[in-house]
């Protein structure tokens, strides 16, 4: 699952660069858009399986070979926050997901929602005061300033 | 320590933006509203900084906020130290300034678009991340400064400022975005945001001889350096920095140039000393190595950062022959100065880094407001056509020498004792090479001020221009009175430069120890792991070359335990 989530945040990214590279605004502005969706699957990629550390690696290991019998119950690195504690051992809570990567998207969506209308703004006034949004033209205004 | 009096210090610029909407017609009002709160913040922060610097133990002179009275690792902590607040301090004075100024050049159209509210917010942003304790809320607490510089940088909205502020806005989107995977990463390697928290795990992995920092921890750090090393203009991405302080109302370039490379130096000051180059705790071991010991990569890159950034930006100062053109470069130039002091990452380092980061706010706000009135003068700021200014406004070629004479660091004021403190420490450190490039810098940055100062005062030929000195120094006493201020912060910080460094010697102390944000921010016994590991890990060197050599020497190990520990007291 990480992996399938890996490769589409990798393709997004490739995407959203090569339409920032452009010579237009507007698919400048659907680069940036499409930037910060690949920045939040890639924090959704984080809130899947917990990150071991090395003793609990080899314990889980030890586990599957039927070496020792009983998991080692002790906080994982990157256990949900809320479940460390008391209610690590509880059956419904362990199988959540971790749910602050999902608290973090939504402030982060909504950040970039006010990029992306600030954005689209500037290109239009940007319009309106100079007849283009080529990129090219807009380097061709700077020098002359 | 627990004092909520420190999230005010962002409650003030934010409650004034507000209240500077509804009064967004009533120009005197929305002044008066906008002076009170950095008044009120200048004196909120100094009196916040004078009460840790009077308390006797480092770690009691961290003040530390739980928002929302959630502990430390699940909720937002803001925490004010001895950096934090010199930073605050002077980011007020510098805002003060900068705002005051801008009453004599802003147009009045471009003043009530909203131009008030957006100060405020902008200090907000900038108030935000100088406080947090937490790495998601640095990011949204940038996202809060950067919307509010994207509108002030295309305030007015002139052909030259939209055509620049897309290089600035995309580049920092494209960091932001960077900077949020960056943050997600660090949550997927080691389920925490919070910064003391992280600091907390690393020391102890660090300190733990069985367990290593996970694959990727150096990758991480450079993400971050990209991210924050973006916003400071670093060495090799600086590019954004001239075009873009170029273009917008000299007040704003002012303060941009005074405040926003240094939010991106900070978060470098705060995070890499403390987590990604972590010096952890520097023990030295019996048989003489460091344990933990500064990381090897991290620092060959601030390194080579600093050197190229001082040295090839004072160049590109120099080759300038535009006043705010050469002004703009001269900020990166600094930065190299700064990243001198967090690649040396001593103590006494980190204190030149933070003496130097508050004397270059207010010294650089001040050279770019003497500008914006030269230009009221002279009606352009080219070198080329300026001249007569010292016979014009004798008063004004006064400030700017003593401004541009800090910048350079001439020995009474401040410029000097900043670099000092860095140079010296680069050379005590076996940095040689980075202190020879510090020095040509300022050898090479009194040219290019000298170069202003001769053409523009010195020079006999009047400036072609319209405008009466008189009717010019009528209408520009804001100005004056803003320059005035932030001069006389530099003569302070120069002739007083030994009570500051009480100051900045306790923020390198902090810098230097995480275990003193980390006590502060998560409890007294949040450090305990971490001693307990190094102890056992002390003892089981002593007791190996004990059974290996035969009993050399009589001395037990616990003996030998607490005389490092000893050591370790007597050198901070």
């Amino acid at each position: 699952m990480t992996m399938v989530l890996a490769i589409c945040v990798a393709v997004t990214f490739a995407v959203s660069i090569y339409l920032m590279l452009g010579r237009e605004l507007k698919g400048v502005a659907m680069g940036v858009f499409l930037l910060s969706h690949a920045a939040n699957l890639s924090i959704l990629a984080m809130s899947g399986s917990p990150v071991m550390t090395q003793a609990q690696q080899q314990a889980e290991d030890a586990l599957a070979s039927g070496s020792i019998e009983h998991a080692v119950d002790s906080p994982t690195m990157k256990d949900p926050p809320i479940m460390i504690g008391k209610y690590a051992n509880e059956d419904p809570l362990a199988q959540m997901v971790d749910p602050l990567p999902q608290a973090l998207i939504l402030t982060a969506i909504v950040i970039s929602f006010g990029v992306m209308a600030f954005l689209l703004t500037l290109i239009v006034v940007t319009n309106r005061k100079t007849d283009t949004i080529e990129v090219a033209d807009l380097a061709e205004e700077s020098r002359k300033a | 320590m627990t004092d909520h009096r420190i999230i005010l210090l962002c409650v003030i610029p934010l409650a004034a933006g507000l209240i500077s909407i509804a009064l967004i017609n009533r120009k005197a009002l929305s002044r008066l509203v906008g002076i009170l709160s950095y008044t009120m913040m200048l004196g909120l922060s100094l009196s916040l900084l004078l009460k840790i610097t009077s308390a006797a133990d480092p770690s009691d002179s961290i003040l530390v906020s739980q928002m929302g009275g959630w502990s430390a690792p699940f909720g937002i902590s803001i925490v004010f130290d001895s950096l934090s607040g010199l930073l605050i301090c002077a980011a007020a004075a510098v805002g003060l300034g900068a705002y005051i100024h801008s009453f004599s050049v802003l147009s009045p159209v471009t003043e009530r678009r909203y131009y008030h509210p957006l100060m405020q917010f902008l200090m907000f942003g900038v108030n935000l991340s100088f406080l947090t304790g937490d790495l998601f809320n640095l990011f949204v607490a940038f996202e809060i400064m950067l919307m509010a510089s994207y509108a002030l940088l295309t305030i007015g909205g002139s052909k030259a400022q939209l055509s620049q502020a897309y290089k600035y806005i995309l580049l920092n989107v494209l960091a932001s975005t960077v900077f949020l995977m960056a943050a997600g990463m660090v949550y997927g390697m080691f389920g925490t945001l919070n910064i003391a928290d992280l600091a907390r795990i690393v020391a102890e992995i660090e300190a733990d001889d069985s367990r290593s920092l996970p694959t990727g921890f150096k990758s991480l750090a450079v993400l971050f350096l990209l991210v924050f090393g973006l916003k400071g203009a670093f060495f090799p991405l600086w590019f954004w920095l001239p075009d873009t302080y170029y273009t917008v109302p000299i007040s704003i370039a002012g303060l941009f140039g005074g405040l926003l490379t240094k939010v991106g130096v900070y978060t470098v000051a705060r995070l890499f000393p403390l987590i990604f180059a972590s010096d952890g705790t520097s023990t030295i071991l019996p048989d003489g190595s460091m344990l933990g010991g500064t990381s090897d990569i991290i620092q060959v890159i601030l390194i080579v950062a600093a050197a190229f950034t001082m040295f090839l930006a004072v160049l590109g100062a120099v080759s300038q022959h535009h006043v705010r053109r050469i002004l703009s470069v001269h900020v990166i130039s600094q930065v190299g100065y700064m990243v001198f002091g967090i690649a040396v990452m001593t103590g006494n380092a980190l204190a030149g880094c933070a003496f130097y980061m508050i004397q270059h706010m207010v010294v650089k706000c001040a050279l770019f407001l003497c500008c914006g009135v030269m230009e009221k003068h002279a009606g352009t700021d080219d070198l080329d056509k300026l001249g007569g200014l010292l016979k014009r406004d004798w008063f004004l070629g006064v400030l700017f020498f003593i401004a541009a004479m800090s910048l350079v660091g001439l020995p009474p004021l401040s410029g000097f004792f900043g670099k000092m403190v860095i140079i010296r420490e680069g050379f005590f450190e076996g940095m040689w090479y980075l202190g020879v490039i510090g020095l040509v810098t300022g050898a090479i940055t009194l040219l290019s001020m000298l170069k202003i100062w001769s053409y523009g005062y010195w020079n006999p030929d009047q400036a072609p221009t319209t405008n009466k000195p008189e009717q010019v120094k009528a209408s520009c006493k804001p100005a004056y009175a803003a320059i005035t201020l932030l001069v006389i912060c530099a003569l302070f910080l120069g002739l007083g430069a030994e009570a500051v460094y009480k100051v900045a010697n306790r923020a390198g102390e902090q810098l230097e120890n995480p275990e003193h944000y980390i006590t502060a921010v998560l409890g007294d016994d949040a450090y305990a792991e971490v001693d307990r590991l190094l102890e056992e890990r002390i003892l089981a060197e002593l007791a190996e070359p004990a059974s290996a050599g035969g009993s050399e020497d009589a001395t037990t190990a616990g003996e030998q335990l607490t005389l490092i520990e000893s050591e370790k007291e007597a050198t901070p």
